[in-house]
């Protein structure tokens, strides 16, 4: 493109007269189509890659992005209705999954320990304190994809009407994949750490199934207490 | 026109990240639309339409629907209002209990659970405004006692009914009490 300019100058003789210093933009241009049309295909190419990956990747993660978060918890409450944003529509429209309706009740996922850790199928955690205000819930341990995995026991769910609790209502889940004694939520037998792991808890006729009232109220803490 | 090596390749990474940006934002809205199998779609594999067919347990490795809780059954009943009205009946005798209307793109329509039903007894009546006109000339006795949701457009959906399972030993009684469950026309 700026062959010319690299050229040494030359002050004096006749082939200067021709060579006259043009500014770069109004030089006469030669066509290389050769590498024009390289060009426009690495951008297309490479403009393809990177939309088509980075769309993958978002869906991939199944974390809708209009999350309400409650320290280790997080809710979609839009997920699955009229006003859902088109990447919650993508995951839930691809996993062919039926969100619980606000009529329902309201499901929040753990990915993480309270102390930002990604949760790990092999470690025992502590799930400790009270949830919002609800008829009846549910938590249960699912792996990294959100399917269910075989327990010792076969139960892979807690539910609150089965619980012991201490005298001011709080309540005390160890999640293991040995027994425990109390409240156990059994996790995967034998599982690797890469398999993942997730808590869901399933509240059912709360009064927090919309966005806002989920400001401020007090989910259980989920903490480490122990890995192999 | 000549132009300088860095301003060309300023505007060859601009112009690869509008298009990329435009090609990420065409993959996310395309994939509703090119869904192998939608949650309307796997429902029809468990039973035929208008009418509640009890799906499998929620056990590890067999769950019928993605996502369900393990300490429910459920049961789901597919619909098209083009066929006319649905009504959904049914009596579960558990502590907890609730429907869920969805139209076929898997968005929640309208849900319920046996509190604000108002009654133990689940009878909702699913028409478009159409429908509900022609049926007011004629009202059936019950009109009053039903729960009506009216539709603008003849969605095709489905319904699904989940019941909590406080003991296996209520298992029994519950399936009978979701297979006797009506989805069906007046």
């Amino acid at each position: 493109m700026s062959e010319t300019s690299l050229r040494p100058r030359v002050t004096s003789g006749e082939t200067n007269w021709y060579e006259n210093e043009l500014p770069r933009v109004i030089r006469p241009n030669r066509s290389h189509p050769v590498r024009t049309l390289t060009a426009i295909s690495l951008v297309l190419v490479l403009a393809s890659l990177l939309g088509i990956s980075s769309a993958y990747l978002v869906i991939e993660r199944e974390q809708p992005l209009n999350a309400v978060t409650i320290g280790p918890w997080q809710a979609y409450p839009k997920a699955g209705t009229t006003e859902a944003d088109p990447y919650s529509v993508a995951i839930y429209t691809r996993g062919a999954v039926i969100p619980l309706a606000s009529g329902e009740g309201l499901a929040l996922v753990a990915r993480v320990d309270s102390n930002e850790h990604l949760l790990d199928p092999t470690c025992v955690y502590r799930i400790a304190g009270q949830t919002p205000s609800a008829r009846l819930w549910t938590l249960t341990a699912v792996n990294g994809r959100g399917d269910l995995v075989e327990t010792l026991p076969g139960q892979v769910h807690v539910v609150s009407q089965n619980l012991l609790r201490a005298g001011d209502g709080t309540f005390e889940i160890t999640a293991a994949a040995a027994p425990h004694s109390g409240n156990w939520l059994p996790l995967a037998a034998g599982a690797n750490a890469s398999d993942g792991l997730r808590f869901v808890l399933r509240l059912y006729d709360a009064p927090v199934t919309t966005g806002a009232a989920l400001d401020g109220v007090s989910m259980p803490v989920i903490e480490r207490t122990g890995c192999p | 026109m000549t132009l300088s090596p860095r301003f060309t390749l300023t505007v060859g990474i601009l112009a690869t990240l509008c298009l990329a940006a435009v090609i990420h934002i065409l993959v996310v809205l395309s994939i509703p639309r090119n869904v192998q199998h939608s949650a309307y779609d796997n429902i029809a594999t468990y039973g035929i339409d208008r009418q509640f067919n009890l799906l499998p347990d929620v056990k590890p490795g067999q769950e019928a629907l993605p996502d369900l809780d393990p300490a429910m059954k459920h049961a789901a009943c597919r619909f098209q209002l083009a066929d006319g009205p649905v009504l959904f009946d049914a009596s579960i005798p558990v502590s907890f209990w609730s429907i869920g209307l969805f139209n076929a793109a898997g968005e929640a329509v309208y849900s319920l659970n046996n509190r604000t039903a108002g009654a133990e007894r689940l009878s909702m009546l699913v028409l478009t405004t159409p429908q509900l006109s022609i049926l007011r000339e004629n009202p059936p006795e019950n009109l009053e006692d039903l729960i009506v949701i009216e539709t603008p457009e003849p969605i095709s959906g489905f319904a699904l009914l989940r019941a909590y399972v406080p003991h296996s030993s209520k298992a029994d009684e519950i399936d009978r009490a979701l297979r006797a469950a009506r989805c069906g026309t007046i």
